[in-house]
């Protein structure tokens, strides 16, 4: 499944991260990286907010289309 | 006395700099979103027989650097070499942020790691066995509250004691097949792990090397060496951090659920942005008024009197009562505007809440092209126009950056406001309305602005939107007050500096030539005269005002202060009885009424501070009333708001985007401010001409 795909709510484990942009190496040292579990708290207009371990972080559907979760 | 180079390094939003202004006794910015620092910044502190520099820097989640910011972080770490590092942690995500730690580790400067925010990670339920911690890393652990700045200072013994026992932390050690070949790229002895590895995954010579792992492993060195880097901070972090499961929900979330709310954020949002300006407004009038009394009935005619008894001559006490008391005493007059205003937006700013909106108004922002990441800086924009543009270093494209600094001017700042609050009382009935919609103007003009730059020069997609939304926090009380002392500081430094030397220079033109007896003769009413053609189509043909707007260049206030100083040498005023006892003892006891109608003010759920009596407007404000139609004072105001009369705003933007750049904006923020200026005069003559 794709974390695009999630609802609000919803707990999952990240199982991999495709793509070659230099920002995924950023999302990566910021916690999303497999092996992760994160939680899917809100989605506003093309934002997703997650939860990682404490901390809270907005990324923007496109990337969410590059990671696959369970 | 020896010198210490200490740089802190950290995960964005961990408190570096909170830490900092405790050891340094410094005032650096800082606030409760990612991305505050943008720049490197030192602080001094004398320990022993040392001077310990403090260098600040931005905060960067791992060492591969994207935006201009996180360069800044990097470079310095890497080829400047401090002495040491304080590695600051966010302790309740101390998984995330080990990540940077194994990196500084790489580096192989001696380190001291803080275990920040203990306070919050308490709350958590997350205990760190920190003697643990110091065995695995050799390095040792501190823990502090860089909030309250509890067990801040016991760092100071320690950064002299590891800079003079150059204590290294110990060697990482990786997978045995990469150390095997990171050991064979070793030449001198002397490389640091970090530079073994850059060696290893650039260098030509070392293919082969690179290869062998690659058969080994199944992947890049660069992948190889990245997987390493996770797995040790994992390893650290399930060796030293015990979780408690805690019962309590986070505080955050709970807000969230409401703020965040996909229907109800917006509306809250723009209910947030309402109290913020009416609390300013309310809770700062009366002591504004307060002010104007203390100078209008007590000051001047004080000084004056001093002035008579010394027996100076008619000149000195000319300028002093017309430019100083006239012209820079006026300006004073705003100053409760200004400290509640920065009092309210510190507040918004130590919240969390700033990043929030960005995350709420992205939305609409991406249909116009523009992140909502470039909402931060956007938002800061109100506060001050200068900070906002440094803060664009944080964007991470330079197609962002330019269209976001673009658009920066065109949000209204609180010296804007100030003559706002002057004009809108003069001329309308319902001042809010007329200064919120100058505000909305401002903002339609960004958006436009943006969409043309759009259209024509930054083309292009845009990029994603990655950004951390930190937990709720609450400033301390000491803290908030600091903030606000630093803006209260500059606008009186700025009263005394600029806003002082250009009433005096207007003072000196309008008595210019001597013994000229109409000051419209002067050489002031001939410059304005000469440039008030340019203004005439938007009704400010009147020479008074065109020769107020010139100094304004340097500082929108000052567009006050001449005018207060031009109308003060016109209008010299009769003196009258004056008993400085009596007039003193009135003072107080206003004073005491202006505290009491502020606090009433806050509750009354109607703004309040606007309401115009009917006739009340005496002084400057009915001189002007007299001088000027409504359409041209609204022209006025909108000129000034459009037009980038700020020396600050213009220098700047020269350092940050360019000297063409800063350049060609200003002649169009002139064409803009005078465009929508016409426009305003015109429809404003329709409206009010009956
Ligand atoms: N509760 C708590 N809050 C803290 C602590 N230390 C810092 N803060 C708050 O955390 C926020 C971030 O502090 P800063 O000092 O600006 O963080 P920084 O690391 O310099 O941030 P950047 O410059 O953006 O990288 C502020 O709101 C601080 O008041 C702490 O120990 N406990
Ligand atoms: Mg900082």
């Amino acid at each position: 499944m794709k974390l695009e795909e999630i609802k609000p709510g919803q707990e999952v484990m990240i199982l991999n991260l495709s793509g070659k942009e230099d920002i995924l190496e950023k999302i990566k040292a910021m916690g999303l990286r497999k092996g992760r579990k994160i939680a899917l708290i809100q989605k506003v207009g093309r934002n997703l907010l997650l939860k990682v371990d404490n901390s809270r972080i907005v990324i923007s559907r496109e990337i969410a289309k590059n990671i696959e979760v369970q | 006395m020896k010198t210490i180079r200490v740089a802190l390094a950290g995960n964005p939003n961990v408190g570096k700099t909170s830490l900092l202004n405790h050891l340094a006794g410094t005032n650096l910015k800082v606030g409760n979103w990612p991305g505050v620092t943008v720049e490197k910044k030192e602080g001094k502190v004398k320990f022993w027989d040392y001077e310990i520099h403090l260098i600040d820097l931005p905060g960067i989640y791992t060492l591969e650097p994207l935006s201009e910011d996180e360069w800044v972080a990097y470079n310095y770490l890497t080829t400047e070499k401090p002495d040491l590092i304080l590695n600051v942690i966010e302790t309740p995500n101390m998984e995330r942020d080990l990540l940077l730690t194994v990196e500084l580790l790489e580096l192989e400067i001696p380190m001291i790691l803080v275990l920040n925010m203990v306070d919050e990670a308490q709350k958590l339920g997350i205990e760190v066995r920190e003697e643990r911690l110091s065995d695995l890393l050799g390095v040792r652990v501190l823990k502090t509250n860089a909030r309250t700045g509890e067990g801040v200072k016991a760092l100071l013994p320690h950064i002299v004691e590891v800079f003079n026992s150059k204590e290294k932390p110990k060697a990482l050690r990786y997978s045995k097949e990469l150390e095997e070949v990171l050991q064979k790229a070793m030449e001198t002895g002397q490389e640091t792990k970090a530079k073994l590895i850059r060696k290893l995954s650039t260098e030509d010579r070392f293919k082969e090397y690179r290869e062998s792992l690659k058969r080994i492993y199944a992947k890049d060195v660069y992948e190889i060496v990245k997987d390493e880097r996770y797995a040790t901070a994992h390893g650290i972090y399930k060796e030293v951090v015990i979780r408690r499961s805690l019962t309590a929900r986070d505080i955050t979330d709970s807000i969230d659920k409401l703020l965040l709310h996909p229907w109800f954020g917006i509306p809250i949002f723009l209910l947030v942005m309402f109290l913020v300006f009416k609390i300013s407004f309310d809770f700062s009038s009366p002591f504004m008024d307060w002010i104007d009394g203390f100078i209008k009935d007590f000051l001047s005619p004080l000084t004056l009197q001093a002035l008579d008894a010394i027996g100076v001559g008619e000149i000195i006490k000319r300028v002093v009562a017309e430019a100083i008391i006239g012209g820079v005493g006026f300006v004073f007059t705003f100053l409760p505007l200004i400290a509640v205003i920065y009092f309210m937006l510190s507040l918004l700013e130590f919240s969390g809440y700033l990043p929030r909106i960005a995350f709420l108004m992205d939305r609409f922002m991406h249909r116009l092209g523009l992140h909502g990441k470039s909402l931060v800086p956007l938002l800061l924009g109100f506060g001050c126009n200068v900070p906002a543009i440094v803060a664009t270093k944080t964007l991470e494209t330079k197609r962002d950056k330019l269209l976001v600094i673009a658009m920066i001017p065109f949000m209204s700042c609180p010296a804007r406001l100030v003559v706002f609050s002057f004009f809108a009382v003069i001329f309308f009935k319902n001042p809010a309305t007329v200064i919120f919609s100058l505000y909305l103007l401002g903002i339609l003009t960004a958006l436009l602005t943006a969409f043309v730059l759009r259209k024509t020069l930054f083309r292009g997609s845009l990029y994603h939107f990655v950004m951390e939304l930190p937990p709720y926090r609450l400033p301390t009380l000491r803290l908030l007050l600091r903030v606000v002392w630093v803006y209260v500081k500059d606008f009186l430094y700025r009263a005394g500096t600029l806003i002082f030397a250009a009433s005096v220079v207007i003072w000196l033109l309008l008595n210019l030539p001597p013994g000229v007896k109409n000051p419209s003769e002067s050489i002031a009413g001939y410059i304005g005269k000469t440039i008030s053609p340019i203004f005439a189509p938007l009704g400010l043909d009147d020479w008074r005002m065109s020769t107020s707007l010139i100094p304004a260049f340097l500082a929108r206030e000052i567009v006050l202060s001449s005018m207060a100083t031009i109308y003060a040498v016109e209008s010299q005023e009769d003196k009258k009885e004056f008993n400085a006892l009596k007039a003193l003892k009135e003072q107080g006891i206003s004073l005491l009424l202006a505290f009491k109608e502020a606090f009433i003010n806050l509750f009354n759920p109607v703004p309040t501070a606007f309401e115009v009596e009917e006739g009340s407007v005496d002084g400057l404000k009915g001189i002007i009333a007299k001088s000027l139609s409504p359409a041209s004072g609204l022209a006025f105001m909108v000129f000034l708001l459009l037009y980038t009369s700020c020396l600050g705003t213009v220098a700047v933007m020269w350092r940050e985007a360019g000297k063409r750049f800063a350049l060609l904006f200003l002649a169009y923020s002139f064409a803009v401010g005078w465009f929508f200026g016409l426009l305003a005069y015109r429809i404003g003559s329709l409206i009010w001409s009956t």
